[in-house]
């Protein structure tokens, strides 16, 4: 018989040789080794929303043989995830985030799988306008699986309210019915833009100056807004002086751009958003339980210098990680995921079944027209218009810097707006930055 | 008072070691407390000191994925480092967040400590109360105080116009450099100043009751029986609090990212070590930056325990 002491010695034995090989196994470390298999596979996808309803990913395993392991990971922790799994190639997904601002970085690193190999590019490309956002150095790094643009919206109560009932297309146009809401005393403070030290206040600053007739940089990542006369220059003033002006809340100087829209722009507090989120109208301005202000947002043509100006595009990819143990089955994944007919489903278009908590609108047109003419989507004319002419920030791609530049524009345009630098002061920096990061 | 209360070394342990002769019986290692430790050692040594290793010896390199190759380059981080004035910002910033959170998370967990030093009703309640905000996470905390700063819509706002205090809202975050690192470090203090108290606590509910019967019979006031008696017996628990006060500060992170985005006004120094290792994937000055603060940490815990530690004995 065993004595209690010896099955405890035992038992404290085997505990240390299996943390001696798990610890074996974690030093090894090293890459995965990757499986062509498509059937009886279980793959893992990493991205930052909620997954799909478990009944349509039972449908995608019944008809693949892929069982689909969904990991949800917030934005910021999801890029270190990648880049600590990629830099020490191991293992974390086969199938995971690919944003548009990552794209230069991602891209050259080879981080990612090219899509080529997997899709029908050609096809793809016409159906999906924001397919050009994802390629770096002539390879697809991501496929866009929702749309994500920049557009205006205005309450159109409260402007009505102002004695304003065409909308305006111009940004001059827009900036006077801006201060006359805010002189009829509808809205003191109309106009939101988020001045957190954020991304969200950088994309800002690209529409803003997509509209005064510019773009940030040029295909060398030369800064096009060092000049007082450059569209650029002109948008960080005209949008410091709104806050200066009042047109904007003074506390918008820490508001970030989702926190402005969830407690300024569906409670009624301001009344127009000169580049909000593209879907907003449907899923949170019309949502009774998040807004006090339901049936009186719209979008409007974002307005430009002259007329109304294009969207830029800040879409949401998925691509492929090198690392991944079932490529194939992972690009078959991406295949369903990004079909016209799932995202019209994620977006609702069949009814709350198949609805993917957290999902936008389909980065496919036909996706988008299947939508628009199953559900009767809020402004879904308008949007499918917009998406059409929608357009990259960074017409060559995203340089391969992006991160380092748009910290550099957020952090000195927050600086500007709270007073610490002049407009001109954080110009400067902003493009010192970016002169230094491209000639690296 | 009469009551003699020293602080002296405490004496060497007893050696407990059997006889000899007795151990030796038949020489059989006894491989059991081995065994014990060794999943504990393989963490430590796997999760602690290899990569405090490895991160000592890249940070004297040149890790660039984006421009390789890898390279040693001496002190160049360093100097990079600072020569950078988001970075030499940051450690100012960080440097007012080990004060203000230091200071006031150890001065609230000794007066809550004696608050909770004797037994009342409902005292196991408010301990369990007390410890929630220690176990919110950080980005959890920011959020909810993120509702209470708010200059736009926030409860503080608020609550000063309802009562007549302000007649316009303030902004309290992201303009005022001081006040927005105080409004930030104040949500740290409410993190960690629960854990901080129940050190102390601990510290505390050591003191035989003797001393204090000592003290009332001598005519002690409360102030000398608090100067004289519970903050010196107090002093190894104190310690530990202010230095995981230390640890925490210094590594701020979450609340400043939540409160105030990556405003210069509130950026910390492990904001920026992540903004160089994973925004730039430079990853070379990452691991310095992440060195220099792990020899600040060192630092500033052994300058406590000179001047705070004393081993006590009753």
């Amino acid at each position: 018989m065993i004595s209690k002491r010896n099955r405890l010695r035992n038992v404290a034995l085997v505990a240390g040789a299996a943390a001696l090989s798990v610890a074996a196994t974690g030093c090894s470390g090293g890459g995965s080794s990757a499986s062509s298999q498509t059937k009886d596979v279980t793959i893992t996808v990493a991205l930052f929303g909620a997954p799909p309803p478990q009944k349509s990913l039972d449908e995608f395993k019944k008809s693949t043989g892929i069982t689909v392991k969904w990991s949800t990971i917030d934005w910021d922790s999801l890029q270190t995830k990648i880049a600590a799994a990629s830099t020490s190639n191991t293992y974390f997904a086969d199938a995971t985030d690919v944003d548009w601002s990552r794209v230069g970085q991602e891209g050259k690193l080879g981080w990612f799988l090219p899509m080529e190999k997997y899709i029908d590019q050609k096809a793809y490309a016409a159906d999906m306008p924001q397919l050009s956002s994802f390629t770096s150095n002539g390879h697809i790094v991501g496929v866009p699986f929702d749309a994500s643009y920049l557009v205006t919206t205005v309450n159109k109560q409260m402007f009505a309210k102002a004695g304003i009932t065409t909308m305006p297309k111009t940004i001059d146009e827009y900036t006077r019915d801006l201060q006359k809401v805010k002189a009829s005393g509808v809205s003191p403070t109309p106009l939101n833009i988020p001045f957190n030290a954020a991304e969200g206040l950088s994309t800002y600053w690209y529409q803003t100056t997509q509209a005064f007739g510019g773009s940030i940089l040029d295909e060398a990542g030369k800064p096009q807004f060092t000049s007082p006369d450059s569209p650029g220059y002109k948008a960080a003033q005209w949008m410091v002086d709104a806050l200066k002006n009042g047109l904007v809340p003074a506390g918008n100087i820490n508001v970030s751009d989702s926190q402005g829209q969830q407690t300024l722009m569906a409670k009624g507090v301001t009344a127009s958003t000169f580049a909000d989120y593209s879907g907003n109208v449907g899923s949170l301005y019309d949502v009774p339980a998040s807004s006090s202000v339901t049936g009186k947002l719209q979008y409007i043509p974002t307005p430009g210098l002259s007329g109304t100006t294009a969207n830029v595009s800040n879409p949401d990819g998925i691509g492929i990680l090198k690392t991944a143990k079932y490529p194939e089955a992972a690009a078959k994944f991406i295949e369903w995921f990004t079909s016209a007919e799932n995202q019209a489903d994620f977006a609702g278009a069949s009814g709350p079944d198949k609805v993917m908590p957290g999902y936008f609108l389909p980065s496919r047109l036909s996706g988008l027209t299947k939508l628009t003419s199953a559900k009767g989507l809020a402004g879904g004319q308008e949007l499918t218009s917009m998406l059409k002419t929608s357009k990259p920030v960074f017409p060559a791609g995203a340089p391969v810097w992006y991160p380092q530049f748009s910290n550099a524009v957020y952090t000195n345009l927050h600086a500007a707006a709270a007073g610490s630098m002049s407009v001109d002061a954080a110009i400067k920096t902003i493009a010192d930055t970016a002169t230094k990061l491209a000639g690296q | 008072m009469s009551t003699s209360l020293r602080i002296k070394q405490q004496p060497p342990a007893r050696d407990v070691r059997p006889a000899p002769g007795k151990a030796g019986r038949g020489r059989r290692l006894d491989i059991l407390p081995y065994a014990l430790v060794t999943p504990l050692t393989l963490f430590i040594v796997g999760l602690a000191l290899i990569p405090a290793g490895f991160t000592i010896v890249e940070a004297f390199f040149r890790v660039q994925p984006l421009n390789p190759p890898d390279e040693f380059n001496g002190l160049d981080n360093f100097r990079q480092l600072f020569a950078d004035h988001a970075i030499t910002a940051s450690m100012g910033n960080t440097a007012i967040y080990v004060v203000i959170g230091v200071l006031l998370s150890t001065v609230l967990a000794i007066a809550m400590a004696v608050t909770l030093q004797k037994e009342f009703r409902g005292r196991s309640i408010l301990i369990a109360v007390l410890i929630l905000p220690w176990a919110l996470p950080g980005v959890v905390e920011g959020i909810v105080w993120g509702s209470i700063w708010d200059s736009n819509t926030g409860l503080l706002n608020s609550l000063l116009n309802s009562f007549h205090v302000i007649d316009h809202y303030m902004v309290f975050l992201g303009q005022n450099h001081f006040l927005t690192i105080l409004g930030i470090e104040l949500v740290q203090v409410w993190q960690i100043t629960p854990l901080s108290t129940l050190l102390v606590l601990a510290a505390l509910q050591n003191i035989p009751a003797d001393l204090y019967e000592a003290a009332t019979l001598d005519g002690c006031s409360g102030w000398t029986t608090f100067s004289r008696i519970t903050l010196p017996l107090a002093r190894p628990g104190i310690t530990i609090a202010m230095v995981q006060a230390i640890i925490a500060t210094l590594n701020v992170f979450d609340q400043p990212y939540i409160l105030n985005g990556s405003a210069a006004t509130g950026a910390s120094v492990t904001m920026q070590t992540y903004f160089i290792s994973f925004q730039n994937l430079n990853f070379g000055e990452g691991y310095a930056l992440s060195l220099l603060i792990t020899l600040a940490t060192l630092a500033a815990s052994l300058l406590v325990l000179k001047f705070v530690y004393r081993p006590v004995e009753f």
